[in-house]
């Protein structure tokens, strides 16, 4: 009976095993084989370089500033979407009406394809000659900030990065929240009748409870800020400005960028494999910093 | 002293909440009146509504610019890339969950880890496999590599779903002489319903948004979906300055996901809601 049963889950697993494998983890495979070869996609004939595409890597200077981007993008961005989400989920948490109506609104901009909120931003709000933020200071006679150029290289990651929080906060709101609402009122209670102030009430009791969710959620934000590549590639019309590259464009670009005459593959799938690295270190990090225990109650 | 502590902060909270609120429908507020207006005035009269609702871009955009044919191409891909992944990832995530398969936590693993792949990364020799199978600059092609891609995802979200559901159900099934065919359709999908559905939603959304894929794997114009189609539109701009029409574009764009928003954002947010907590 057992075994029966055991046989026929394969049955189950079958179709999304095979197209798993064969278009996924294969290609996965090749790509980390291809990264120890020079291959420029036309030839036949790839040439085994050994670790060399990687030592190019470390002396490559548009390698090393998308690096920093990756990493900026990872701990800013991450912060600035963390340290929103807290706040709101406490402003909404504490008993305001309307509050599933305000959650639902600040999640709709996730859902906006990344190429929309790219023309948007980058046509209707950032551009200098036709944005409205710079309209919008020069009316305030603030002359500092009706000069600012949002899209120039200095600030443009900036300014994007600005949106990038924007258009993700909803999404780590509901995770909070969600979190936030398992949590049995009367702890808080209790807390409340010993007199601990709001702040210790936050860090000794929601913050430790929420362990199991922000490690899902955190891990959630790590992976797609080091994938993130719509956003980023649309914000600037025919290729995206070197101050807005990161691992993942830098990749796209050397890989299928249509600059370069030579596509370099092998070079491209390098950047790939240390990519992939940087995702498992984040992930074991996140791990390590957040599960130091699990409360139950 | 406490009361009025207590109303400031509400009046706060409100204000800082509708502020973001604002900034948020400014987003659909202008996108839609830009895409009414003409070039010549669009970005002189940035913030009045347009005179009149004029479709010209619209039209445009859908004959001129193929956004017709692009939103065919998507409305095919995607639907058709949804349906297949969850109709083999709810049995796989049901096998990994509920039958006794000898290697169900490293295999469940297995499936997971893909989600911290970079795709860029696979791309390279995926298109290698793609063009060996004449599959590039294809429909079906697309909905291949669709619904290879999503397979993890949607396996970490199902496989929390279906351990939500008591085994009970599973047991009193094969007491009465269910098979696993029978128990799964007829007992663990109709449980499963609300994480399938957010599976679905959440696939169809992030698919018909995407645009790296199909910029890989379509070449030319006959089987661009929408996202991809406006992606390139916008970086045509320098040579165009036909702004309005590329409004026109975005709202096409975002026309089904704001209408499955505003339909399903309740069932959306349960659903993520339940998946967090594992």
């Amino acid at each position: 009976m057992e075994k029966r049963r055991g046989h026929i889950a394969w049955i189950f697993l079958a179709p999304s095993l095979i197209l798993y494998l064969y278009f996924f983890v294969y290609p996965t495979i090749e790509a980390i084989k291809i990264s120890f070869y020079k291959w420029s996609g036309f030839a036949i004939n790839m040439e085994f370089v050994g670790f060399k595409n990687f030592s190019k890597l470390i002396s490559d200077g548009s390698f090393l500033a998308a690096l920093k981007n990756t990493l900026l993008l990872l701990t800013i961005g991450g912060i600035g979407i963390f340290l929103i989400a807290f706040i709101f989920s406490l402003l909404l948490g504490s008993g305001i009406r309307g509050k599933k109506v305000y959650r639902t609104i600040i999640f709709f901009p996730y859902i906006i394809a990344p190429v929309v909120h790219s023309i948007y931003w980058g046509l209707l709000v950032y551009n200098p000659r036709t944005g409205m933020l710079n309209q919008f200071f020069k009316l305030l006679h603030i002359e500092v900030l009706s000069k600012y150029v949002f899209t120039d290289t200095r600030h443009i990651f900036g300014s994007v990065l600005f949106v990038i929080i924007w258009s993700s906060v909803g999404f780590y709101l509901i995770l909070l929240m969600a979190g936030i609402e398992r949590i049995p009122p009367y702890l808080y209670e209790a807390a409340r009748i010993e007199g601990a102030t709001e702040l210790q009430i936050f860090f000794k009791i929601t913050l430790p409870l929420l362990k199991e969710v922000l490690v899902i959620a955190i891990t959630f934000w790590g992976i797609n800020a080091i994938k993130m590549f719509d956003l980023l590639y649309a914000f600037g019309g025919i290729l995206p400005p070197r101050a807005l590259w990161t691992n993942a464009v830098y990749l796209y670009i050397v890989g299928f960028g249509k600059r370069d005459p030579i596509f370099q593959l092998g070079y491209a799938s390098s950047i790939g494999v240390v990519t992939l690295l940087l995702v498992l270190i984040i992930a074991f990090i996140i791990r390590k910093l957040i599960r130091r225990e699990i409360y139950e109650y | 002293m406490k009361s009025n502590k207590f109303l400031f902060r509400g009046f706060a909270s409100h204000a800082i909440l509708t502020i973001w609120s604002i900034s948020i429908g400014m987003l659909l507020y202008f996108t839609i009146i830009s895409s009414f207006k003409t070039n010549k005035t669009v970005f002189k009269q940035l913030w009045s509504l347009p005179e009149k609702l004029n479709l010209v871009n619209f039209q445009n955009a859908w004959s001129n610019l193929d956004f017709g044919r692009y939103t065919f191409n998507s409305v095919f891909v995607v639907i058709i890339s949804v349906a297949l992944i969850i109709i083999i990832s709810a049995p796989a995530s049901y096998a990994l969950t509920r039958m006794k398969i000898r290697f169900a936590q490293p295999i469940t693993f297995f499936y997971l880890a893909g989600m911290g792949i970079p795709f860029q990364l696979l791309l390279i020799p995926l298109f290698k496999i793609m063009a060996s199978l004449n599959l590039v600059d294809t429909l079906p092609g697309l909905i291949i590599v669709y619904t290879a891609l999503s397979i993890p995802f949607t396996v970490f979200l199902l496989t929390g779903f279906f351990l939500s559901i008591p085994s009970e159900l599973e047991d009193a099934a094969y007491i009465d002489g269910c098979n696993e065919f029978q128990t799964f359709f007829k007992i663990m999908v109709p449980m499963a319903t609300p994480g399938i559905v957010t599976a679905a939603i959440f696939n169809f959304i992030g698919l018909w948004n995407e645009y790296m894929l199909a910029l890989v794997f379509t070449t030319g114009t006959k089987n661009r979906t929408l996202s991809l189609g406006l992606y390139s539109l916008y970086s045509s701009l320098q040579y165009t300055s036909d702004w309005c029409s590329i409004f026109a574009g975005s709202v096409l764009v975002i026309i089904p996901t704001t209408i499955i928003f505003i339909i399903l954002s309740e069932k959306l947010i349960s659903g993520i809601t339940l998946g967090a907590i594992k």
